[in-house]
């Protein structure tokens, strides 16, 4: 065994009140791969991850983790893994440094190495000078940061992250992704889960699409944007301008324009299409002769969000609504 | 051996003993207690105000209630082993915030998702809770002694004391876990747990002889815990047998209140933790969320 760090077939995971949260999934993510669920709230992404991290029995199919079966083998799993949750789990009433020493107690890492481990995973998680300090004083982003670290003590083969970002300001998220790319490139297989698209898109080198319990499509970035079909043609309407099914339908009236290929978004249309460079002009024309204002104009490549539209039916937009409003977009810019 | 793993890292960290994973957890929650003064001091606040109110409130009073059976005893006598059991009571009551407090933080997942033994987590924490339990007693005993407080058995008996708030200590706590565990909210635990704690202390033999209380505050008193606990300390500090709840001629002296006061909460420990181990076994198999 041990190909792969985590080899899934068939999981099934359903609540004892019947809601099945995971359906059917099949996952193999080999060693060394920066691997990404993405999908919205709800969607089964930090359920499949617990499974994966023993916290919670898998109620059908088989999962390996570092070739150790996770019903038979929990702590041969656990002794191998890091995990960070989705909320962020450290102690308040210690410092960065006893929080660290703690986590490598834990799992045993030997007293020899102990001393030299803290002060390595202090200096990488950018915590140092401020190692004897309570976490309760932190900020959100070094308490993530100091977490993570604890994750990584007993320098686990393959590290889990819960929406590792969530809540973060773009600073802190930019400094983080730095974090777990050099932990990455350090040979450490990370799985994450994110519902930003443009953290899957930066860090990851393949994703799995999920949506209610299930993994609707799996591959690299440029991959799934390949899906999706095409480039994406944008255009912005003005907000007290007339409504946007008028405009959905001028533009369908126009030749080579597929009207399923059209989607309303928050300021206008889109419209996918492998030719989108070549039919704007007759996109413009079919508005204009139907007497529309046009703001804007862009032609672009297909994003994760296309993708996830593509795929799910559904926009990821409303999904960010309760974040902090930051668009994740600047943060990796 | 198949925990070979192919990647080139070779530093996977072995896990501990279970006497290990005992002691850090032990250490770390001995650390949480010391630095939060709140819990050291906040769970004494109450029994030190109730031993100096009541000495000096009612001490008159009660001295002539409890001189009943001959021998002169003062009431501080009488009620430092009924304060240093609310001592344990309250000490207990602390633990279950303890625990949800963990899992409001996070603390209890991570925990899980480590190779630790489940069993050495808790016994590490339940240990370092006893340890403030002791501390705790001795500092009310100590401060009962500057009072006017007289220990008939001398130091053997006050270990006795401590012993006794020990085993007292453990039924309240598996209650309060139990509390934890079925609300996960700090608030209702300390409510839940805080709110037993007064109506239990009146209605036993803490603070006055149940024979000079009406006849249904005696009937419940012989069905709470707290009398037992109470009785037990109370034999070890006059040096003689005080339990009136259940009459025992047996073993003579205190050992006619220790044996069966120990029964009793040996019994209600065993039931009460072992409804504990069972409800946090599976907390930690299902979902936290």
């Amino acid at each position: 065994m041990g190909e792969f760090a985590i080899d899934v077939d068939g999981l099934e995971l359903t609540y004892s009140d019947g809601t099945r949260a995971v359906r059917d999934v099949d996952l193999q993510v080999p060693e060394g791969e920066l691997f990404g669920f993405l999908g919205p709230n709800g969607a089964g992404k930090t359920t499949t991850i617990k499974v994966l991290s023993t916290l919670l029995q898998p109620t059908g199919g088989s999962v390996h983790v570092n070739g150790f079966d996770v019903v038979d083998r929990p702590r041969d799993v656990r002794r191998t893994i890091g995990y960070m949750a989705q909320e962020t789990s450290i102690d308040n009433d210690l410092t960065a440094r006893e929080n660290i020493r703690f986590a490598c107690e834990a799992y045993g890492v030997p007293r020899s190495k102990r001393a030299d481990r803290i002060d390595e995973l202090l200096e990488l998680a950018d915590l140092a000078d401020v190692a004897d300090k309570r976490a309760n004083d932190f900020s959100g982003g070094m308490k993530k940061r100091l977490d993570a670290a604890t994750a990584l003590v007993h320098r686990p083969p393959l590290v889990f992250l819960d929406e590792p970002t969530t809540g973060l300001d773009p600073a802190a998220r930019n400094r983080l992704w730095e974090y777990f790319e050099r932990i990455n490139e350090e040979g450490t297989t990370i799985v994450l889960t994110t519902q930003y698209l443009e953290e899957a898109d930066q860090l990851c080198d393949r994703i799995s699409v999920i949506h209610d319990g299930e993994i609707v499509v799996t591959g690299s970035p440029e991959e799934l944007k390949r899906e999706v079909g095409g480039e994406v043609l944008d255009v912005e309407l003005a907000e007290d301008g007339p409504d946007v099914e008028r405009a959905r339908d001028a533009v369908a009236s126009a030749d080579a324009v597929d009207r399923s290929a059209i989607d309303v978004t928050d300021d206008g249309l889109s419209i996918t299409s492998p030719r989108a460079r070549e039919i704007g002009t007759d996109v413009l024309l079919a508005l204009r002769d139907a007497d529309i204002p046009v703001l804007g104009f862009n032609v672009r490549s297909p994003t994760l969000d296309d993708v996830f539209l593509a795929v799910t039916g559904e926009h990821v937009e409303d999904l960010d609504a309760d974040g902090d409003g930051s668009e994740p977009v600047e943060a990796s810019r | 051996m198949s925990t070979e793993n192919p990647s080139q890292r070779s530093q996977q960290a072995t896990g501990n003993s279970f006497v290990g994973d005992v002691w850090v957890n032990y250490k770390r929650w001995m650390i949480k207690s010391v630095r939060n003064p709140f819990i050291l001091t906040g769970s004494l606040l109450q029994p030190v105000i109730f031993l100096v109110l009541f000495t000096q409130v009612f001490g008159q009073v009660a001295t002539s209630a409890i001189g009943g059976n001959g021998a002169a005893i003062s009431y501080e006598t009488y009620l430092v082993p009924a304060i240093a059991v609310q001592t344990a009571l309250a000490a207990a009551a602390a633990s279950g915030i303890g625990l949800v407090n963990d899992i409001e933080e996070g603390m209890f997942d991570k925990i899980l998702v480590s190779p630790m033994s489940r069993t050495g987590v808790f016994l590490g924490k339940s240990l370092a809770e006893i340890s403030r339990i002791v501390a705790q007693i001795v500092i009310i005993v100590g401060l009962g002694w500057l009072l006017g407080a007289r220990y008939a058995t001398g130091i053997p008996g006050i270990v006795g004391i401590l012993i006794v708030g020990i085993v007292f200590s453990l039924w309240f706590t598996a209650f309060s876990n139990i509390v934890a565990l079925v609300t996960r909210d700090q608030e209702s635990t300390i409510i839940g747990a805080n709110i037993l704690q007064f109506p239990l202390l009146f209605v036993s033999s803490a603070f006055l002889p149940l024979s000079v209380m009406p006849g249904w505050i005696q009937t419940i008193a012989a069905f709470n815990p707290i009398t037992y606990g109470v009785d037990a300390a109370r034999a070890l500090t006059l040096g003689e047998d005080v339990m009136t709840v259940i009459e025992v001629t047996r073993f003579g002296g205190v050992w006619d209140t220790l044996v069966p006061a120990f029964a009793v909460l040996v019994a209600l420990d065993v039931v009460m933790v072992g409804a504990a181990v069972v409800m946090l076994n599976r907390a930690a198999k299902s979902a936290v969320q």
